[in-house]
C-alpha cells in the first residue's frame, strides 16, 4: 500500500537580508493513512516548516522551497498549481497551530468559524451545515455545543479554543491532519485533556496525524511511529516503543534522558551540552557531532546516511550503525 | 449596552464645561469693546451704557461666567450683538452646509482611501503601493485651502463644470456646489485614510488567525477581506473619527474659498466683529459635535469588536 504522505528529500531555504539559509535540509519521511506520527525536535530544527511545507503555506518571499517531493494520494503537491492548494487546505489536509490564542480571529463567532472549511469545500444547506458543527464541537467535548456557538474566542479558555481549533481543523474530515504544537500553550491538565480528544478524535474518524512537538511525552501519548529531526535533518526514525527503548541516535538518547519520570525526581535531569547550532552553519559531518557525547573522527568528516536498525527503526548514526549493514530505504 | 453609552455621555460633561470655560475666558482676554465695534465709534456714552446692560455685558465678570454657563443649559445662546438674530436661528441655518459638507468629504475620502489602502497593503513593495505612498505624501503636503483654490480656478472658472460659489438650493444643485469642496477635503482625507489601512491591514494580514484561515482552504481574496480587513477596522475606525473632526475645522476653511455658507463662515465673520454669543454658540455646537463623534467612534468599536461589546 502506498502511503497517504511522503516526503522525499525536502529542502527548504530562508532568504533574510540577500542571505540564502538552508533550514531544512534533506527530510524523507511518509505517514500512512490512518497512522499517527510524530515529528519531534528542539525549535529551529525545522519541524514546523516542515508541516507548514506540506500545506505550501510557508510565506514566500522569504521561505523557499528548493527541492524535493511531496506526495499526498500520490500527486506531488509542490507541482500543483499554487491556485489548487486552497481546495485541498481544510478539505483533505487540515491543520492545527500552536497558539490557540491567535490562532482564531476573535471577530468571527466559534460557529462561523468553525462552518467556514465546511462553507468553503462542500455543499451543504445552512441548517445542515450548523449541525455538523454543533456535532464537531460536541465531538471534541464542548459543553452546550449549541448555545456556545455564537461566542467569540475571547469568551473561550485556551483548552476550549484548542478544541475548536480541532474541531475546525477535522470539519471536512480530512484524510490527514498537521498539528503543531497543539499543547504547548496550555497547562498540564488541559494538554492531557485536548491529547485525549486527539486520541478518540483518531479512532473515531481515522485520521492520519502528523504531531509536532518538541516533547517526547506528548508524542508518545498519542503517535505510532517518531521522526526526529535536528538542525533541519532527520536524524533518527521508528516505532515510539523501539524508539523510547533503545535510542540509536546518541541525540534522541539525549532527548530521552532529559525527559522527567515519575519516581525519579531526586535525580538532576540530563542536559544535552551545547545548543543547536544556527541554521546552515555546519559545513560538512554530522550536525549533532559538536555536541554529541560518543563522537568519532568521521563525524566531524562526513555526513552519516540513514541506517538500518531494522524494523522499520533507522538512525543516521555512525557510532551506532550496524556492522554489515545498508543504507536504509527509508520507509 | 446601555450602561457603556450612559458612561461615554457622562464622561464628556466636564469636557463640555472645560470647552465652555476656555471660550468665555479666550472671548473676554480679547482686545476690542463688544458694544463698540455693534454700534460704531459715534455711539453717545449712554448709547453704549445701555447696550452693555441689555446684554449683560455689566455686570462682574463671574456673574457674566454663570449667566453664560446657564444659558448655554438652556440652549440659550442669545442674539447677534450685531444683526440681533437668534444665535440658535443663525446656527441652525449654517450647520446643514457645514455638515453635509463634512460628511460628503469624509464618504470620498473613505471610499477613496480604504480601497486604496488596501492594495497597497496587498501589493507591498510593488509599485502599487509606491503609487500610493507617492498620492498619500502630496495629499498630506498639499494645503486644503491652496488645493481648493487651484479646483475652483480650474474647474469653476476654467472648465465651468461647477458653480464658483455658494451653496445650492434644491437638491441636485446642492450636491452640484458640493461636489468640489467635498473633493477638496476629501483629497487629504483619502491619502490618510490609505495609510492608516495599510498599515493596519499589513499589521492584521500576518496574523495567526490569518494562516488559520489560509489553512482553512480560504483564498487570498477571503483571507485578505473576510479575516483581514474586518480586524484592520478597528484603528481605522479610530482614524476615521479622528480625522472626522480635522474635516470638521478643515470645513472653516473650505467654506471661506469657496464662499459657502456653514459654521465656519458665521464664525470667522462673528469673531471679525467680536459677537460674543455667536462665536459662544458656534463653539459650543462645535464641541458638542466632536464630543458626539468621540462617542459614536466609541460605539463603532463595539459593533466591529465583539470584545468590546463585553466589557473588557
Amino acid at each position: 500500500m502506498s502511503p497517504l504522505l511522503k516526503i522525499d528529500d525536502l529542502a527548504v531555504d530562508f532568504i533574510a537580508k540577500g542571505r540564502i539559509t538552508r533550514v531544512v535540509e534533506g527530510v524523507s519521511f511518509t505517514v500512512n493513512a490512518g497512522e499517527a506520527v510524530g515529528l519531534v525536535g528542539e525549535s529551529g530544527s525545522g519541524k514546523s516548516l516542515t508541516s507548514l511545507a506540506v500545506l505550501r503555506l510557508i510565506p514566500e518571499p522569504p521561505g523557499l522551497i528548493a527541492r524535493g517531493r511531496i506526495e499526498f494520494e500520490g500527486v506531488d503537491l509542490l507541482q500543483l498549481p499554487r491556485d489548487v492548494m486552497p481546495e485541498i487546505r481544510g478539505s483533505k489536509i487540515s491543520m492545527i497551530f500552536q497558539e490557540p490564542m491567535s490562532s482564531l480571529n476573535p471577530v468571527m463567532t466559534i460557529g462561523d468559524q468553525v462552518g467556514e472549511a465546511i462553507k468553503l469545500h462542500r455543499r451543504m444547506s445552512r441548517s445542515d451545515r450548523l449541525a455538523r458543527v454543533v456535532e464537531l464541537l460536541q465531538m471534541v467535548g464542548i459543553p452546550d455545543a449549541e448555545a456556545r456557538m455564537g461566542a467569540y474566542p475571547h469568551q473561550f479558555s485556551g483548552g476550549m479554543r484548542q478544541r475548536v481549533m480541532i474541531a475546525m481543523a477535522l470539519a471536512c474530515e480530512p484524510r490527514l491532519l498537521i498539528a503543531d504544537e497543539p499543547t504547548t500553550a496550555l497547562d498540564v491538565t488541559i494538554q492531557a485533556q485536548v491529547l485525549d480528544v486527539m486520541n478518540k478524535v483518531r479512532q473515531d474518524t481515522g485520521t492520519a496525524v502528523l504531531l509536532i512537538s518538541h516533547d517526547l511525552s506528548v508524542i508518545a501519548e498519542v503517535c505510532d511511529r517518531v521522526v526526529v529531526m535536528y538542525a533541519g535533518r532527520v536524524v533518527e526514525t521508528g516505532p515510539v516503543a523501539t524508539i523510547f527503548d533503545a535510542p540509536a541516535h546518541p541525540y534522541t538518547d539525549g532527548l530521552l534522558r532529559s525527559i522527567v519520570r515519575p519516581g525519579h525526581e531526586e535525580r538532576r535531569l540530563y542536559q544535552i551540552p551545547g545548543s543547536v547550532p544556527p541554521a546552515g552553519s555546519i559545513k560538512a559531518g554530522c550536525p549533532f557531532q559538536p555536541r554529541c557525547p560518543r563522537k568519532i573522527d568521521r563525524c566531524a568528516v562526513d555526513m552519516p546516511p540513514m541506517f538500518d536498525h531494522g524494523a522499520g527503526h533507522g538512525a543516521a548514526c555512525w557510532v551506532t550503525a550496524p556492522v554489515r549493514t545498508t543504507e536504509m530505504e527509508v520507509q | 449596552m446601555l450602561r457603556l453609552i450612559l458612561g461615554r455621555v457622562l464622561d464628556a460633561v466636564p469636557t463640555i464645561l472645560l470647552i465652555l470655560t476656555l471660550v468665555f475666558v479666550a472671548l473676554r482676554l480679547l482686545p476690542g469693546d463688544p458694544a463698540l465695534l455693534a454700534l460704531g465709534d459715534y455711539a453717545s456714552q449712554e448709547q453704549l451704557a445701555l447696550f452693555r446692560e441689555q446684554m449683560g455685558l455689566n455686570l462682574p465678570i463671574w456673574q457674566q461666567y454663570f449667566v453664560f454657563l446657564w444659558d448655554m443649559v438652556r440652549l440659550d445662546f442669545g442674539r447677534s450683538l450685531t444683526s440681533q438674530n437668534l444665535v440658535v436661528d443663525m446656527i441652525g441655518r449654517n450647520l446643514p452646509y457645514t455638515i453635509e459638507l463634512t460628511l460628503m468629504a469624509m464618504l470620498f475620502g473613505i471610499l477613496a482611501g480604504i480601497p486604496l489602502g488596501v492594495l497597497a497593503a496587498v501589493k507591498r513593495r510593488k509599485w502599487p503601493d509606491a503609487a500610493v505612498r507617492v498620492y498619500s505624501l502630496v495629499g498630506y503636503a498639499v494645503p486644503d485651502f491652496y488645493l481648493g483654490a487651484v479646483l475652483l480656478i480650474v474647474f469653476a472658472l476654467n472648465l465651468g463644470w461647477v458653480p464658483i460659489n455658494g451653496a445650492g438650493t434644491d437638491l441636485a444643485s446642492r450636491l452640484h456646489h458640493l461636489l468640489l469642496p467635498a473633493i477638496t477635503l476629501a483629497f487629504v482625507k483619502s491619502a490618510f485614510v490609505a495609510r492608516l489601512t495599510r498599515t493596519s491591514l499589513l499589521e492584521v494580514l500576518g496574523k495567526d488567525y490569518v494562516r488559520t484561515a489560509r489553512a482553512k482552504g480560504a483564498r487570498e481574496p477571503r483571507a485578505i477581506y473576510r479575516h483581514g480587513l474586518r480586524n484592520a477596522l478597528m484603528p481605522i475606525a479610530t482614524g476615521i473619527g479622528l480625522s472626522l473632526l480635522a474635516t470638521l475645522s478643515g470645513s472653516v476653511a473650505i467654506e471661506l474659498v469657496f464662499n459657502r455658507p456653514g459654521i465656519g463662515e458665521m464664525l470667522i465673520s462673528a469673531i471679525a466683529r467680536r459677537d460674543y454669543p455667536v462665536i459662544q454658540g458656534g463653539v459650543a455646537v462645535f464641541a458638542f459635535i466632536v464630543l458626539s463623534v468621540n462617542l459614536l467612534v466609541d460605539l463603532a468599536y463595539v459593533v466591529i469588536d465583539p470584545r468590546v461589546r463585553a466589557g473588557k
